[in-house]
């Protein structure tokens, strides 16, 4: 990944991963200042990538960056004409006298571990104050550490419009009274789920952009996992991390398996199974069976038990069907979602056979709430196909036809719907 | 009689900052005619449209939304609650106030009496909102049933010190609108903006933040049938 400020080399690349976060976190819960905390957080790293290369990497690379970055703070904040202002409330903190002298010059050495107060930087980026768009973007630039022209590529939008964005929530933060803190036990579960909401916002955005997409774009899949990852550490109480950090690890282990050679989707039926990152397959597992060792269920851990049904049969034909049904009731119930329903239904059909799938799949269509969904009557032709009714099949393909907007789906269903009118 | 004055400019002109366009000394001069006078209780800009924090309770579930209680290319920029004799001495003042020359001034009249009073000081660790309750016409009042009344909320509120002030305001149809245009005065019946969803009243709120703001604003009974914007005073130490 290309970083901003000229860094260069695996060590410092590394530190930046790893350490960026934590120092704007632990900067911002010193002096309260955002746009203070990133650019000194910047200038550190820039000092770093002249430093290491000439003397070797420090023993605590973390230690070293927020020494600097602090003092590079502590430093601007005298010169400025508010110093007296702020120094109240820095006051507080452990600031010492004289640590800034030459801080160009002399950087002292390893000062004890740097606070981690990321978990603090994690729900004030995503307090629901913020609009969804504005939260992403503050997620991505406070504790990953992308720039204003990464995040503006990832999304797709001009880079002042994307300035306009950090700036504006920054501003709200502030003045709105945003409180940079874990929410009370009270409130915690209802923010939690939607820090969760804003990771996997992230990892979709990535996980859907195609092969060809710009690369900044695609390693969004890489921050969500990192990102969870953070909290799921910080946060180990809270199972349905782990079930989302799950999740995002067995989709990603079928990355490279889900587009043929020509970009279209590969169904999961339809996919090379020897392409599934096993190493990943393994490592989601471990997550997934420590949230459901918590003994709480939530839809994400749910959703990663079925990927991870999935994940676990060697072929499409092995997989355990009447497992995924049965997570997929379980889920239909927290979530009283029809598409989950929909979805119960193509596994118990795979389980128990069409005609049960077909009756599931007829309540649904009759209930209403999928209208207009073409999912549902392609799910319907389906089990018409398998059948033998394959008049009633082909009407069906033709009312999913009409509703379908992408083109690969469309072309799909049009192949099926050719088979279908060649049989009868 | 108490009138809110309610300024409404150009967003753009709103977040602005110093105040372009809207003569600072022609403010000055007003604040120190109405204060001087003993007609203006209290007043205050508020921060932008931008800053302001939507919340309203949907079959139990808590809605908090970024942004003001309605789009409108006017939004309110500020606040003043005038004692005075009638609707024309208030759309007097109104028309002398220089968000009148940019943008409009929204006179209400509070329902009901109420004493004429300033706000308290501001406590240290404290931040003052303005949270304005609006009405919204896709709620179903038959479905809901009968609004709880405010009573408690109010008792609550003050009692902890979160509320400073608040009223009902006299309905939407009682307002006048205000703009002067190349020095002549326009007074236009009804509220600034013809959106669906009308502010009905406002509470001053002192939190310690906005978490504290919205848990208040959650409790107020409109929560269910309304929506409570809560907007941050303009902060007076800028840094």
């Amino acid at each position: 990944m290309a970083l901003s400020g000229g860094l260069s080399g695996p060590a410092l690349a590394g530190a930046f991963r790893d350490e960026w976060g934590r120092i704007v976190a632990a900067l911002i819960h010193q002096f309260g200042d955002w746009d203070l905390a990133e650019d000194c957080a910047q200038e550190a790293f820039a000092l770093a990538s002249q430093r290491w290369a000439a003397d070797g990497t420090p023993a605590r690379p973390g230690a070293w960056l927020f020494t600097v970055a602090r003092n590079r703070a502590i430093d601007r904040l005298r010169r400025a004409a508010t110093y007296q202002a702020k120094l109240k409330t820095v006051a507080a903190t452990a600031m010492t006298e004289g640590t800034d002298e030459g801080a160009d010059e002399e950087v002292p050495p390893d000062e004890g571990a740097v606070p981690d107060e990321r978990l603090r930087l994690i729900f004030t980026c995503c307090h629901p104050a913020l609009a969804m768009e504005a939260r992403v973007a503050l997620t991505l630039r406070a504790l990953a550490g992308l720039s204003t022209a990464e995040i503006a590529r990832a999304f797709l939008v001009p880079e002042p419009t994307m300035a306009k964005r950090l700036v504006r929530a920054k501003h709200k933060i502030q003045n709105a009274g945003i409180p940079y803190r874990v929410p009370p036990a009270g409130a915690l579960a209802e923010r939690a789920a939607g820090v969760l909401a804003v990771l996997y916002l992230l990892f979709n955005e990535g996980y859907s952009a195609s092969a060809g997409a710009d690369l900044v774009r695609r390693d969004l899949c890489d921050q969500a996992v990192r990102l969870a990852t953070v909290l799921v550490k910080l946060m180990p109480e809270l199972a349905e991390a782990k079930g989302l950090l799950a999740l995002m690890l067995f989709h990603r282990a079928r990355q490279a398996a889900r587009v043929d050679s020509k970009g279209d989707l590969v169904r999961l039926q339809d996919q090379d199974r020897s392409l599934w990152d096993s190493a990943a397959v393994e490592q989601a597992s471990r997550y997934l069976a420590g949230a459901r060792d918590q003994g709480e269920v939530g839809p994400y851990q749910l959703q990663a038990a079925i990927a991870g049904c999935h994940a676990s049969a060697p072929t499409a034909g092995d997989t355990d069907w009447r497992s995924v049904a049965g997570l997929y009731g379980q889920l239909a119930d927290l979530t009283g979602s029809p598409v989950v329903e929909l979805n119960r239904a193509v596994a118990v059909a795979m389980a128990d056979g069409p005609e049960e799938g077909l009756a599931l799949m007829d309540g649904l269509a009759g209930a209403g709430a999928l209208d207009g969904y073409y999912l549902l009557p392609a799910a319907r032709a389906d089990m018409l196909r398998r059948l033998g009714r394959l008049p009633e099949a082909a009407a069906a393909y033709r009312e999913a036809l009409a509703l379908v907007r992408t083109e690969p789906e469309r072309r799909f269903l049009e192949a099926r719907l050719a088979e279908v009118e060649v049989e009868f | 009689m108490q009138y809110m004055l309610v300024h409404v400019v150009d967003d753009e002109l709103a977040a602005a900052k110093p105040w372009d366009g809207a003569a600072p000394a022609s403010l000055e001069a007003w604040l120190d005619q109405t204060i001087g006078r003993g007609v203006n209780l209290h007043g205050s800009r508020l921060g932008p449209a931008s800053d302001a924090t939507t919340v309203k309770v949907r079959r139990g579930e808590l809605v908090i939304t970024d942004g003001p209680f309605a789009e409108t290319k006017e939004q309110v920029a500020g606040y003043d609650l005038l004692e005075c004799g009638d609707m024309e001495e208030a759309l007097e003042w109104a028309a002398k106030h220089p968000t009148a020359q940019v943008g409009a001034v929204e006179v209400r009249p509070l329902y009901g009496d109420q004493p004429p009073r300033s706000l308290p000081e501001l406590a240290r660790g404290k931040r003052r909102y303005m949270m304005l309750v609006c009405s919204d016409p896709a709620v179903d009042r038959d479905e809901l049933g009968q609004i709880t009344p405010v009573e408690p909320w109010v008792e609550e509120m003050d009692g902890r010190g979160a509320r400073r002030f608040g009223s009902q305001l006299d309905e939407p149809a009682r307002a006048r609108t205000v703009r002067v245009r190349d020095g002549q005065a326009l007074v236009t019946d009804g509220p600034f903006a013809e959106t669906k969803e009308q502010v009905a009243g406002f509470d001053i709120l002192d939190c310690a933040d906005l978490d504290e703001a919205i848990e208040v604003a959650q409790k107020h009974p409109m929560a269910r049938h309304g929506i409570l914007e809560v907007r941050p005073f303009w902060p007076f130490q800028e840094d």
